[in-house]
């Protein structure tokens, strides 16, 4: 609907100008005018390249060549600063590996001495437990010698007493300790068997 | 009535210049053809519905573009980098022809030229656009005669063009030096009696060829509206206002499409001026691009 009135009432204002300015008549000619027309359009064209130039081309132009400058400055830095971020990034997994690599060495070496450790320890208690056992084992033959030669001569005592005693005969020394060897000798025999 | 007079009209009296006020001066008798270009009529315009018009054109211009260009997103050291609103559309523009039209063809002497390609794609393409607004037939109501399209006329489109070429030459000795004399006799030396007029002819023709194109871009589409509209004066002056009426919706209808039509022939012409100033002044002042961009910038220029 209001296309239709749109068209209509241009339709009437298109009429009205045709019929208006029709009735000059007369022959025109395409290339109408005259140098009057020049001097305007160069005094019109020269104030608008002055006023505009100053006013709307001069802050236009700056404002693009500086967001030119901005936007190349803030590509170059963001450029700079990836590639040293990647830089940082490789320095820093570097690091790690290094660190990680010296922690499980650590790691090792700790087993390892916890190891040598251990079987040191085994190895002290072991020859521990064998001076322990060689110092008894020697004891016990000291005290047993000494038990049979002290039963020696306290059987050789008695044996001398109760010799004299029954042969109620006296025996110089030379025959005492002969008899006495004897007896010992007789002893040792009669263990030996 | 008088309607077989208006039936039988001129439609190219619609798309003309009405002057309004003239000073006549006869220039033809002190200058001869000189003179008779200048002042055809034995008068000089001072005032007429085109020069309105390049002044609307001036004054839209001098209002509009300062407080565009200043939209800012802020203040601040980024804010002042990013444009708002209807500056973004500006910038584009702007942007486009720095980059696109300008930057190939002038270099690394760009942003010396770029304001005054800048001036000329606006001036022409506001004259051009106010040359589709209505105003003469809303200043016909009121029975005067306002509006049209300040580019639909030769005199004004051939300043523009000879702007163009004192910017070439004024441009090709600054900044070409010897390269730009040298570049008038581009064969060997005993040809320059040739040559040299050539390329002076050469450089005249690109100069009338683009205020023609553009004058002509405009009358035409201007011309074809006029003579729609003449239909409707046809069918007035043989069937009375109802066939006039009638006849004018068919007519309307074709008018909002060729008007279309010339609005993007606004825009397109005033590219094209604006690109062809570019090469050429580009042609005068750089010198050191390889042949395959000299031989694409002659092509485009024909």
């Amino acid at each position: 609907m209001a296309k239709v009135i749109f068209f209509l009432v241009a339709s009437l204002l298109t009429t009205t100008y045709a019929v208006a300015s029709g009735g000059e008549g007369g022959t025109a000619n395409p290339f109408a005018g005259d140098v009057g027309n020049a001097i305007w359009t160069l005094v019109i064209f020269v104030l608008v390249l002055i006023v505009l130039g100053k006013f709307a081309w001069g802050p236009i132009l700056s404002a693009l060549q500086q967001r030119e400058d901005f936007i190349t400055d803030s590509l170059a830095s963001a450029k700079k600063d990836r590639s040293e971020a990647e830089a940082r990034l490789a320095e820093y997994t570097a690091k790690l590996d290094e660190a990680r690599a010296e922690a499980t060495k650590m790691v090792d070496e700790g087993r390892r001495d916890a190891e040598v450790l251990k079987r040191k320890i085994e190895e002290d208690a072991k020859a521990e437990a064998d001076n322990i056992l060689d110092r008894a084992r020697r004891e016990i033959g000291v005290a047993t010698d000494t038990a049979i030669k002290e039963l020696y001569d306290v059987s050789g005592k008695l044996a001398v007493d109760i010799a004299s005693k029954i042969i109620r005969k006296e025996l110089d020394a030379g025959q005492h300790s002969r008899l006495i060897a004897e007896s010992i000798d007789e002893l040792n025999a009669s263990q030996k068997n | 009535m008088t309607f077989s007079i208006l039936a039988s009209s001129n439609p190219l009296e619609h798309v003309i210049q009405h002057p309004m006020t003239t000073l006549p001066v006869d220039l033809e008798s002190k200058w001869g053809i000189v003179g008779w270009v200048l002042t055809p009529e034995a008068e000089i315009t001072i005032l007429s519905d085109q020069i309105t018009m390049i002044a609307a054109a001036g004054i839209l211009l001098t209002l509009l573009m300062p407080m565009l260009a200043g939209k800012r997103r802020g203040t601040d050291e980024i804010g002042r980098l990013v444009p708002t609103g209807f500056a973004n559309f500006l910038e584009t523009i702007c942007q486009y022809l720095r980059k696109e039209v300008a930057q190939p063809a002038l270099q690394e002497h760009t942003d010396r030229f770029i304001k005054y390609i800048w001036s000329v794609f606006f001036f022409v393409l506001t004259m051009n656009l106010l040359g589709l607004l209505p105003f003469p037939a809303i200043s016909a109501l009121f029975g005067t005669h306002i509006g049209g399209a300040a580019t639909g006329n030769i005199y004004t489109t051939a300043t523009l063009s000879l702007l163009t070429m004192l910017m070439m030459v004024i441009n090709g000795f600054r900044l070409g030096g010897m390269h730009y004399v040298a570049h008038f006799c581009p064969g060997p030396l005993w040809l320059a009696p040739l040559l040299v007029p050539v390329e002076i002819i050469g450089l005249c023709a690109k100069i009338f060829a683009l205020s023609v194109r553009l004058f002509a871009n405009m009358m035409a589409g201007h011309i074809l509206l006029a003579v729609l509209v003449g239909f409707i004066l046809q069918a007035w002056g043989s069937m009375g206002a109802t066939g006039g009426l009638i006849i004018a919706i068919p007519v309307v209808l074709a008018s909002v499409a060729i008007t279309m039509l010339e609005l993007f022939v606004a825009f397109l012409q005033a590219y094209i001026f604006t690109f062809l100033t570019t090469l050429f002044i580009g042609m005068c002042v750089v010198f050191h691009h390889d042949d395959h961009g000299h031989e694409e910038s002659h092509a485009a220029a024909h």
